[in-house]
């Protein structure tokens, strides 16, 4: 701050001592007539103005046009609060839609019901074809799976390749079921019974994550769930580690009425997440009806020459019937073995089931099948959440303060533009 | 400076109320703001615009604008009677420009609410104080402001300084250069 000199602080003394009504010098008699006049030409209120701005006053201005009042005042005055707030939730919304778009966790959660849609999408399809074969396959891809708990307690055994902490087994095998089921209504993948007379071949294939440790109660689980659904276990490959190489691999034959049942079931073990999903089907029913039409064909074409080789009465008639009966049984036994091999394709399905040894980031996999609620996974899910919230509290900032910025400079500018403007009215006086 | 003698008078009390000893409340902080600057205001804003009747149009409002916004009034920034002021001078700036229209700081009619004075007394203070008139419609209007926030506002230096957004020495620089000004001009006048 600059100094004043000497000379103006004298005067602006001697005018202060004049406005308050004290002597000056004799010397500054002029000076101090200039400050009366100019103080005695103040503009005083009228005695009707000055009524009625106390009046005004003393009522608050309450008669004062489009004054916000009670609580609409006061959110009024708290709007400066609610600002930040609708910022941060449209930052906040925007970082969800984003996490979302670029498939971050939601879709992790993608679970059973996921997994029956997709399913119940495939007999549909093929219960509306109407050409003489047609197939279709839905996958479904899951990082992690939660179904929430097992259908049915796990085996407390395990027949073969139990992993230790520090040896590794390899086991392969074979289990029939004969246990029956009464799950088949659980399923997501159950038949529609009336489209009972198409004809189709379905198959699956599903693919599993779990703990290296529980590799092999996974695949003891699997072998249960197969004998619960009257199932087979066509081949199997269990490799248990205690590390990430475990890995088990099964080839499962089911009824087709079973098989959404089965699927139901194996995403549900205990222990292990699903990771891919994959059902197949294909329409066979033109196959099968071609099929069985030339069977019958065939068959009459015998029945037909048999009639005729009984009232041959030559050797060469009767030979020739006898040639081409032979070839009409050739054909009955090949349509047949056709036949059957269809049925049989239609009345088992193929699983195909994998399961690897892995620690997925951020997921356990024995979490998500577990049954329990532990202090660990309660852990587990806290450190989740907050992770979350911290992540769109990023990214909302993020959005955020470009836009504070922005707005900053834009109120300061026009914050600005406005004073110059004033400024500028002053100068036109 | 003591400006007691030029601050707003005869302003109702109606809010005062005997054994009243907590700390003033917002609303008892506006109203003894309201009671000492009411007049200061309408005559700096009369000096301003050079309309009475506009000129409670905007005194009034600005007392409104004061009181909705009283609760945002940081006195780390300044004296509760220059915030009013700066409120006033806005006001009244937005009043200018939307007349968009030339106002004449120093109203030419006689103040009918003016007291008469004892140095109104004869023609030669008459006489003098129609050449100070004369000289003071002679400056530029920043120094007419400065002469209507100082004399007719009852501001000190300080609050003067608030207002017009500059330092305090530049503020009674401003001052005395435009006193300085006003006696040249009447001595020459008076040649």
């Amino acid at each position: 701050m600059r100094p004043i000199d000497e000379e103006s602080q004298r005067t602006l003394a001697v005018i202060d001592q004049t406005l308050a009504g004290e002597a000056v010098a004799p010397q500054d008699a002029d000076l101090a007539e200039l400050t009366l006049i100019l103080a005695g030409q103040r503009p005083q209120p009228s005695a009707a103005f000055a009524a009625s701005l106390d009046d005004r006053v003393s009522q608050r201005f309450a008669a004062a046009p489009a004054r916000p009042s009670g609580q609409r005042a006061r959110r009024a005055r708290r709007s400066w609060l609610y600002a930040p707030g609708a910022a941060f939730a449209a930052a906040a919304t925007a970082a969800a839609v984003v996490i979302v778009v670029s498939g971050g966790t939601p879709p992790r959660q993608l679970s059973t019901d996921l997994s029956a849609t997709a399913a119940q999408s495939a007999p549909a399809i093929d219960n509306g074809a109407a050409t003489a074969s047609s197939s279709s396959a839905t996958s479904t891809t899951a990082a992690a799976a939660a179904p929430t708990r097992a259908p049915s307690p796990a085996p407390a055994t395990a027949a073969a390749g139990s992993a230790s902490s520090s040896a590794a087994g390899s086991v392969s095998g074979s289990a029939t079921g004969s246990a029956s089921s009464s799950a088949a209504g659980l399923s997501p993948l159950v038949l529609d019974s009336g489209q009972a007379n198409r004809k189709v071949i379905r198959s699956a294939q599903i693919s599993l994550a779990t703990r290296p440790s529980q590799v092999d109660s996974v695949a003891q689980q699997v072998f249960t769930v197969v004998g619960n659904e009257n199932g087979v276990v066509n081949s199997s490959n269990v490799t248990a580690t205690n590390d990430a190489t475990g890995y088990a691999q099964f080839q499962l034959s089911v009824p087709s009425a079973n098989l959404g049942a089965t699927m139901a079931a194996l995403s549900r073990l205990h222990g292990a997440a699903v990771v891919s999903r994959t059902d197949n089907s294909q329409d066979v029913t033109g196959r099968t009806g071609g099929a069985g039409q030339r069977l019958a064909d065939a068959r009459a074409l015998r029945t037909a020459l048999l009639r005729e080789l009984a009232i041959a009465t030559t050797t060469t008639a009767i030979d020739s019937l006898k040639v081409q009966i032979r070839d009409a049984n050739a054909s009955i036994a090949s349509d047949l073995a056709t036949l059957r091999a269809l049925q049989r394709q239609v009345a088992t399905s193929q699983i195909s089931l994998t399961i690897n040894a892995s620690m997925i980031a951020g997921h356990h996999p024995a979490n998500a099948g577990g049954s329990a609620f532990t202090l660990r996974r309660a852990a587990h899910d806290a450190g989740r959440v907050l992770v979350v919230v911290a992540g769109v509290a990023l990214i909302a900032l993020a959005v955020l303060v470009p836009l504070g910025l922005i707005a900053a400079i834009g109120a300061w500018f026009g914050f600005a533009v406005r004073r110059r403007r004033r400024e500028q009215a002053l100068d036109l006086i | 400076m003591d400006c007691a003698a030029v601050r707003s008078e005869g302003v109702i009390d109606s809010q005062t109320l005997p054994g009243r000893s907590q700390a003033p409340s917002g609303w008892d902080r506006f109203e003894a703001l309201y009671r000492s600057s009411r007049d200061d205001v309408f005559a700096y804003v009369t000096t301003l615009l050079g309309d009475r009747a506009a000129a409670e149009d905007v005194t009034a409002l600005a007392f409104e604008r004061a009181y909705r916004r009283r609760r945002t009034f940081d006195r780390r920034r300044g004296e509760e009677r220059a915030w009013l002021f700066g409120i006033a001078r806005n006001a009244a700036l937005d009043e200018l420009r939307r007349r968009r229209r030339t106002a004449a700081l120093v109203t030419d009619h006689e103040d009918p609410g003016a007291e008469p004075t004892a140095v109104e007394d004869g023609a030669e203070v008459a006489l003098r104080r129609t050449t100070v008139m004369q000289a003071l419609r002679g400056l530029p209007a920043r120094e007419r402001e400065v002469v209507a926030l100082k004399f007719h506002a009852g501001l000190t230096n300080t609050e003067l300084a608030g207002i017009l957004g500059i330092s305090e020495s530049a503020a009674g620089t401003l001052l005395y250069r435009t006193m300085e000004k006003l006696r040249k001009a009447c001595d020459a006048s008076d040649r």
